[in-house]
């Protein structure tokens, strides 16, 4: 039966490297027996379960090349151990993507912010319960997903893009960041790739086992801002059951370009509603070129819940999510 | 090697079967592998003891219709998908891979049905019994096949069970994901969910084992002319001579 001890951590090697080589080279040593810790949140929980059980920890929060916010010839560059308040107060982030800094300050709660990190946050496994339980489901090597079966407790589950499993992304800074057309810098002792935010992101359909398109032996290093998108005008929004210390049931995140009262451009994401964040690219082209107002809001907020499949216990998911754009679009 | 069948513990804490052992996957590619070149090389020794190659020249007879080949390479071309697309997520490709896995073999399903109607309706399906008289063939040369040799029949009737197998097994998978015709319902049992995935990944090691065979001796200098018959249909009169007794099999002549 799945562990439910909650109690301390099980016996495990502890590797804290303090420079880049060295943690790339434990990471390819070790290859699937090293788990990457960052701020440790989304970790702990999974090892004193004994849901997963890794030989060793590299925790590379000690690396201070993979922490802080600088400014580069085309934006800002943040280190992927940045911590989530970092993000959040840093002045850079506020004056230029003041989206990203609302973003990182909705996730979880302070205390929890304070130690988790940018690269924690995007990396997170799925949180549906049935899977974090331990149970061998799709998701953990299994071919069932408990989660929409007939009597699956599917609340906060997809709405959309599901292939066997059900889980949503449950970042509230990756939706701000595929809104902000954000670059993903990921290194390994082969040399450095970077991808795409909206790339970053793998749904079920391609790979049900992980979330992200990191490959084995590879670290997440840092996030790369452009300046096309800084100081667009924003919205994010994340609606929960509770204020703090809780996952979205629907986010959004939207970077609109704004002239003379006309779209010019925009990148409108949801976040809690697929395994990926989902960008509304049929509202984004609905709304280019049109005057920003309530009754345009009123207009395409439907389209962006086009395709929707709810399950059992989440229907509330289509207004919810057709509703957050609404109040994205008219700002 | 491990183990052949995974287990899990299903929702009740109870021990369920999971499906087959993928490390099952690369004995079986091993295994192949190995035969086929211990036949490669041991027909490369008996090589000069061998009669002369018979003439492609001359008087054509038909050995496959149009509608026949053409069963065979969609076939063919389904199968070679859905073992691409099964083995895919199992190497570790990030591909969407389940979609094209059950176009592909709703495909198969169609055409397998398809042929079995054909064959026993307006095919000679005599022709393709396996019966006692053919187990000596292989040790008797003088012996010659009809219009299939018993190498021909052993392979068509392993492929029908295993395909067959997969199919079955298939289906019922099939109903438990979303296609345009239904929505999934996830309502299987689970122990009965993971004694389909093993039939359906035991008959796909077989099919594995199957094709590399029929894809190595269909490139075997000595068989080329079958191939060449599933594309162009016909054979020549020296090779149908040379190899099949014609008192058994006696087609029309080639267009």
């Amino acid at each position: 039966m799945p562990a439910t001890s909650h109690d301390v951590m099980p016996d495990i090697e502890l590797y804290q490297p303090t420079d880049e080589a060295n943690a790339l080279e434990l990471a390819n040593t070790l290859g699937d027996d090293g788990w990457i810790v960052g701020g440790g949140q989304d970790t702990y929980g999974w090892l004193k379960d004994r849901n997963k059980s890794p030989a060793a920890m590299i925790e590379i929060a000690q690396i201070d090349a993979w922490k802080g916010v600088k400014e580069t010839a085309d934006g800002i560059e943040i280190g992927a151990v940045t911590t989530l308040t970092d993000i959040a107060n840093h002045p850079l982030v506020q004056s230029k993507f003041g989206l990203l800094a609302t973003a990182a300050s909705k996730v979880a709660s302070p205390q929890i912010r304070n130690v988790g990190t940018l690269g924690g946050n995007l990396n997170q496994d799925a949180r549906c319960w049935y899977y974090r339980r331990g149970l061998d489901c799709y998701r953990a090597g299994g071919n069932i997903c408990y989660a929409d079966s007939p009597e699956g407790l599917n609340r906060e589950h997809a709405i959309f893009g599901a292939s066997r499993c059900v889980a949503v992304s449950p970042s509230d800074t990756a939706p701000a960041l595929v809104a902000l057309d954000a670059t993903m810098v990921v290194a390994s002792v082969s040399g450095e790739r970077l991808i795409p935010a909206q790339d970053f992101f793998v749904g079920p359909d391609r790979d049900i086992v992980n979330m992200t398109v990191l490959n084995e032996g590879e670290i997440l290093t840092a996030v790369r801002l452009p300046n096309e998108w800084a100081n667009a005008e924003y919205y994010f929004e994340k609606v929960a059951d509770r204020n703090v210390w809780d996952f979205a049931l629907v986010n959004v995140a939207a970077a609109i370009k704004v002239s003379g009262g006309s779209i010019t451009d925009a990148r409108i994401v949801c976040g809690a509603v697929e395994c990926t964040p989902r960008r509304l690219e049929a509202v984004e082209n609905a709304i280019r070129g049109q005057q920003r107002s309530e009754q345009l809001a009123d207009q395409v907020a439907a389209m962006s819940t086009e395709g929707a499949r709810p399950l059992n216990y989440n229907h509330f998911k289509v207004p919810l999510m057709e509703n957050l754009v609404k109040r994205a679009i008219r700002g | 090697m491990g183990e052949i069948v995974r287990y899990k513990r299903d929702v009740w804490g109870e021990e369920v079967i999971l499906g087959v052992s993928w490390d099952l996957l690369w004995v079986v590619a091993v295994a192949v592998l190995v035969l086929l070149a211990a036949h490669a090389i041991i027909m490369a020794a008996l090589a000069n003891k061998k009669m002369d190659k018979p003439s492609s020249e001359g008087r054509r007879v038909l050995r496959h219709e149009t509608i026949d080949r053409l069963f065979h390479w969609v076939m063919a071309a389904s199968i070679l998908t859905l073992i691409a697309t099964g083995i895919a997520p199992i190497l570790g490709l990030r591909i969407a891979w389940l979609n094209i896995h059950w176009i592909a073999g709703l495909l198969l399903t169609f055409v397998v049905v398809f042929h079995i109607i054909r064959s026993l309706f307006w095919q000679d399906f005599k022709s393709m019994i396996l019966g006692p008289k053919d187990f000596g063939e292989p040790f008797d040369s003088a012996q010659k096949p009809g219009k299939y040799t018993f190498e021909q029949k052993g392979m068509h009737w392993a492929v029908t069970v295993v395909v067959l197998a997969v199919i079955a097994t298939g289906i019922l998978l099939f109903l438990q994901i979303d296609t345009p015709f239904w929505d999934r319902t996830n309502s299987m049992a689970e122990d009965t969910l993971g004694l389909m995935f093993l039939l359906h990944g035991l008959s796909t090691l077989a099919l594995v084992a199957l094709a590399a065979t029929h894809i190595y001796f269909a490139l075997r200098p000595e068989k080329l002319f079958y191939t060449r018959s599933m594309v162009s249909g016909w054979i020549s009169e020296d090779e149908m001579t040379a190899n099949h007794d014609t008192s058994l099999w006696s087609p029309k002549e080639a267009d």
